[in-house]
């Protein structure tokens, strides 16, 4: 078998592997209840105060950033737990043991959690139009559907840097938590950007799901992919650094676990 | 479940409070929920309703504070047994002479204590970060709201825990739980906007009686009548729930005694 091979055989089992060890202790209703139920949950909250807020008339804006920022909850909670696993399961200094690829480990954390995210979003899409009346007629789908896919993909990019830092910190809930509440505001799921203080709107634009969920506005009012084309390159380069800034951290991590003895010291 | 021991060990549920707090001050997951949360709900909030007009900066401080509350309850005294088997103290305190019930209530009164703190930290950014003159229009019944409300989540608290360490099943739906409260009990916005069939759920919830008469001494002039039918229901509520906690204690008790099934999963 070439390195290539290997290679891609590893990200397969690792990708697998981490996605079923998060899961298989799980019971399919309590996949349901965090997965499924608590997010949509959280988006009927936002759009009902949203549609407070606005006295019903843009409903739509509410249910399009709060269904994208859905994916959240795969990229930031699932990414991160797959690479913090390691260390609760104890087996951190077997992973750092083998010659295995480093890269191919780390970002085959991220892989299924991205799948699992975008199927989270296309359930609270479906959900915005059965039960907010959101109106998908003049959206181009497919693009829509790539939009999604790169948006979860960019999530999971800061879920992996997250990750990183959960190997550091004791508190990976309140981290985790804080960055993903945090999203709520400054990725203008609930808010117009433009409306929020110069500050914001600077951290909003160095953020994931910021441009996706811009994105999609566009789309579903009746834009074409050629229209989010810029949006969606930007997505991705965002995606890709925080991902290589989660790797370097990793690949420093281990150095430093190595070097000192410290790897299941935090 | 003898609630006269709550009287009797005073001092027991005093000293299990201030552990509790102790304890749990320390833990990054509890000071998110019952600080960071409700202010980033509250901040949200903010930018969404300011155009509503009005004391709508003293409805969100209340009603961010609510989610802070109510996510304390579910999640922290929820698991306020739950947390004694993770750590393998359970049975010690069960077999123990100090009743359980007093325990339980001493560790559910910090929670709802300490979440107050949700309200605090919301009101502190509106007034300094965003600069809002916030006034309670009716203090005094704002203030007694707040204390029978405190009552009513403990004792709600008291039927949860049980019911979580018993019932895997139900205790499996715990993150599912936190926002549909947030949206029936009416703590952001008004229950009329939701649909009609959702209204006696709402009613059923001592969360949406706390809700109606905080929102309505804090932001408006609630007349006493309606203050009045809010108590009551609080404190009828609050009695059934503690006769459900009681049965819900035997139950869990003769478990944990005769079937020796406490501990198992």
């Amino acid at each position: 078998m070439n390195t290539f091979t290997k290679n891609i055989y590893l990200f397969w089992q690792g990708t697998i592997l981490s996605y079923r060890a998060l899961f298989a202790w799980l019971r399919p209703v309590t996949y349901m209840a965090s997965k499924i139920l608590m997010p949509l949950a959280q988006m009927f909250f936002f759009v009902f105060l949203g549609s407070y807020a606005t006295d019903g008339t843009a409903t739509d804006f509410y249910v399009i950033g709060n269904a994208i920022q859905i994916t959240a909850v795969s990229g930031i909670f699932g990414v991160t737990f797959s690479v913090g696993g390691d260390r609760d399961a104890g087996t951190l200094p077997y992973l750092f043991g083998t010659p295995a690829n480093r890269f191919m480990i780390f970002f085959g954390r991220a892989f299924m959690h991205v799948i699992d995210g975008t199927i989270g979003v296309i359930i609270a899409l479906t959900w915005g139009v059965l039960l907010m009346g959101l109106d998908l007629s003049r959206t181009d789908l497919p693009a829509l559907g790539l939009t999604i896919i790169i948006t979860t993909f960019s999530t999971c990019g800061l879920g992996l840097l997250m990750g990183c830092l959960s190997l550091l910190t004791a508190n990976v809930m309140f981290v985790n938590n804080f960055v993903y509440f945090s999203l709520l505001i400054f990725s203008g799921a609930n808010v117009a950007i433009s409306t929020l203080p110069v500050w914001m709107q600077v951290v909003s634009n160095v953020l994931p799901l910021t441009r996706g969920i811009a994105a999609s506005r566009m789309l579903v009012a009746g834009g074409s992919l050629s229209d989010v084309f810029p949006l969606m390159v930007s997505e991705i380069g965002i995606g890709l650094m925080y991902g290589l800034l989660g790797y370097f951290l990793f690949a420093w991590f281990e150095t430093q676990a190595k070097q000192r003895g410290t790897l299941e010291t935090v | 479940m003898n609630y006269s021991n709550l009287f009797k060990y005073w001092r027991t549920v005093l000293t299990v409070a201030e552990m509790s707090l102790r304890t749990q001050f320390s833990e990054g997951f509890v000071i998110f929920a019952i600080i960071f949360q409700p202010m980033i709900i509250a901040i949200l909030a903010m930018f969404m309703l300011k155009d509503k007009g009005g004391d709508y900066a003293m409805f969100v401080v209340v009603g961010s504070g609510l989610t802070g509350l109510w996510s304390s309850l579910l999640f922290v005294s929820g698991n306020s047994i739950n947390v004694e088997r993770w750590t393998g103290t359970l049975e010690s305190l069960v077999g123990m002479p100090t009743p359980f019930e007093v325990i339980v209530f001493g560790k559910n009164l910090a929670n709802v204590v300490q979440s107050l703190l949700s309200m605090v930290s919301s009101y502190t950014l509106a007034a300094v970060l965003f600069g809002y003159s916030l006034t309670l229009t009716q203090p005094l019944l704002f203030f007694i709201t707040l204390f029978i409300s405190m009552f009513a989540f403990i004792c709600f608290g008291l039927t949860i825990a049980p019911i979580f360490i018993m019932y895997r099943s139900v205790q499996q739906w715990e993150n599912a739980m936190e926002f549909p409260v947030y949206i029936i009990c009416g703590f952001l916005f008004p229950i009329a906007l939701l649909p009609e069939w959702t209204t006696p759920i709402s009613y059923l919830l001592p969360p949406y009686w706390a809700a109606t008469a905080l929102h309505g001494t804090s932001t408006a002039m609630m007349p006493l009548n309606q203050v009045l039918f809010s108590w009551a229901m609080m404190i009828i509520f609050s009695l059934v729930d503690l006769v459900i906690a009681s049965q819900l204690f035997k139950i869990m008790l003769y478990k944990a005694r005769v079937d020796a099934t406490l501990d198992v999963d």
